[in-house]
């Protein structure tokens, strides 16, 4: 038997075709970024950034230290201005205003009602000196909530999830410890229930079992809210266990980008072969 | 060689097409293609696949056979898209009548239709750390629309049948023994039986009693199977069809008989 008597030809007479699947996508991206530039000076952050995230997909952006992926998340969260690009998202006027262009006080309110960012640092997220209850209010005072019970019984239901106790509600942030810290950022970050959620780094710097337990909560919170997420990290664990598709970043470029188990299993690029043999041996 | 005559116990699903019914493959594999290039070893290129062509019918199972490095585990994992293919393409008849070439199709949709359609089971556990043996196997289901609550009673049953114990339900997979971690991974791949479910040695660490039940499973599954086996009696018992693969390329295909009579390796030695 040859070998090609393995296969039946195609049918010619088939009345399918290859169409897209799916044929039309519902809703448009949560976000969407072209182009994205970031220079420092003459020192560059990042370069021609591209990607996509669905609504209620996790997005991961992997390398390694200085290698742009917290430069491109911080364009987006707003924290840096970018040099050029294009940022928009599904949820902001017809889905098709550039983020990038907006006027200072136009973005800071996008910051409190569509995007919200749980950094490595949580003093970057927190005011340390502030209660957890106090620091959850203040975000929701920013997007518009007035009725002082219900702020309160909001942040005690936040408090209760990410599984900060309730009778440290009231103590200064300051007093808790990396674990915790990181717990009541995510609280604080969600509380509004905003459409996007960029994490960074959210378990760098943690002991091994307060990282385990800070990531399981994030993959909890990620599937029971639907937010639409990107995720920095230099942790292979993170991405594989939080996304489904990642890009790599390398020198302030995206080198690869696909499904997070072929990154795995065949990265494509030289640099992203190196960090998967540096990562799992 | 018709198609129609070679494919007999693939032919439930048949479409007219004038005088000959001709069954529409679930999966239709032309010239396929896979390089690995190791970048560390000064860019060595090593072949996996050389031009694979393969069609798969709607329920049939066709167990891909040879010696070791032949490309079968590769052949999954292109299809599959955890491998990038270098050429070819891989058609997919989707469960509305769609066909879709898998290696031109974007990421997010990929991702999209592996969680709607197209299973895979390896013979490593890949469950997510720090989550009971209930809920990994009921958050396969729900993540294929099944809502929590039935998932939990599915998972239940699944778990039975696979002989997991109800004490360790709530354990972490990653405290079981090898052969209870497969049969949870098998559990999982199980629960929403896929359109097209790919399987890479799922029963290599099960004991024969475990391996018969979780195989005499396998048998009454709905899906359309692609597979590797490592031993034979399991190529025996669920192949429809075998597909022997050698350097890449496929050299013979038929019934196990068939292609043993023909002196073909089917299993690693």
């Amino acid at each position: 038997m040859s070998p090609s008597a393995a296969t039946a030809p195609i049918p010619t007479t088939t009345t399918t075709s290859t169409v897209d699947y799916p044929p039309s996508s519902p809703r448009p991206p949560a976000l969407t970024v072209r182009q994205l530039s970031k220079y420092y000076g003459p020192i560059l952050g990042c370069r021609d950034v591209e990607f996509e995230v669905a609504p209620g997909e996790a997005l991961g952006i992997i390398g390694e230290s200085g290698s742009g992926k917290s430069t491109a998340m911080r364009c987006i969260a707003g924290d840096h201005d970018a040099t050029s690009g294009r940022i928009t998202m599904g949820t902001v006027g017809d889905g098709h205003t550039d983020i990038l262009t907006m006027s200072p006080s136009d973005r800071r309110a996008l910051r409190v009602k569509d995007i919200a960012v749980v950094y490595q640092d949580p003093s970057e997220g927190l005011d340390l000196g502030v209660s957890a209850g106090g620091n959850i209010a203040d975000r929701l005072t920013a997007a518009g909530w007035r009725n002082f019970g219900r702020i309160r019984e909001r942040a005690a239901e936040l408090l209760e999830r990410t599984e900060v106790p309730l009778d440290r509600m009231d103590d200064p942030v300051r007093t808790f410890s990396g674990g915790m810290r990181q717990r009541v950022q995510l609280a604080k970050a969600l509380a509004n229930r905003p459409p996007l959620l960029l994490l960074d780094e959210p378990t760098t710097g943690l002991d091994a079992s307060v990282a385990a337990g800070v990531l399981d909560l994030i993959r909890d919170l990620l599937e029971e809210t639907g937010v639409g997420a990107v995720v920095v990290s230099h942790d292979f664990k993170v991405i594989e266990m939080l996304t489904r598709r990642c890009l790599v970043m390398h020198q302030g470029h995206v080198v690869e980008q696909g499904l997070t188990d072929q990154l795995l299993e065949d990265p494509q690029h030289p640099y992203s072969q190196r960090l998967v043999g540096a990562a799992r041996g | 060689m018709a198609p129609a005559s070679s494919h007999a116990s693939a032919t439930t699903k048949l479409r007219s097409t004038g005088s000959k019914p001709v069954p529409d493959p679930v999966l239709s594999i032309r010239g396929l293609e896979k390089r690995f290039v190791l970048h560390a070893v000064d860019g060595r290129i090593v072949d996996g696949l050389c031009g694979v062509d393969l069609d798969v019918f709607p329920n049939e199972h066709v167990c891909l056979a040879g010696t070791s490095g032949a490309g079968k585990s590769s052949l999954l994992k292109a299809v599959h898209r955890t491998y990038v293919a270098d050429a070819g393409t891989v058609h997919y008849r989707t469960a509305n009548g769609e066909v879709i070439d898998l290696l031109g199709l974007g990421d997010a949709d990929m991702a999209d239709l592996r969680a709607a359609e197209i299973g895979y089971v390896s013979q490593f556990l890949r469950a997510e750390p720090r989550r009971g043996v209930l809920d990994v196997v009921a958050r396969a289901a729900i993540r294929m629309g099944v809502t929590p609550d039935e998932a939990k009673d599915r998972a239940a049953t699944v778990l039975r049948r696979v002989n997991i114990d109800d004490r360790l339900w709530a354990t972490y997979p990653s405290l079981l023994s090898g052969g209870e971690k497969q049969r949870v991974n098998i559990a999982a791949g199980m629960i929403v039986a896929p359109r097209l479910l790919l399987l890479d040695e799922p029963v290599s660490a099960l004991d024969p009693a475990n391996r018969a039940s979780v195989l005499d499973d396998l048998t009454e599954r709905g899906s359309t199977v692609l597979s590797v086996f490592h031993d034979l009696p399991a190529i025996r018992q669920l192949a429809d069809r075998v597909v022997v693969m050698a350097r890449g390329r496929i050299i013979d295909e038929g019934t196990a008989e068939e292609v043993l009579q023909r002196g073909k390796e089917l299993v690693p030695a």
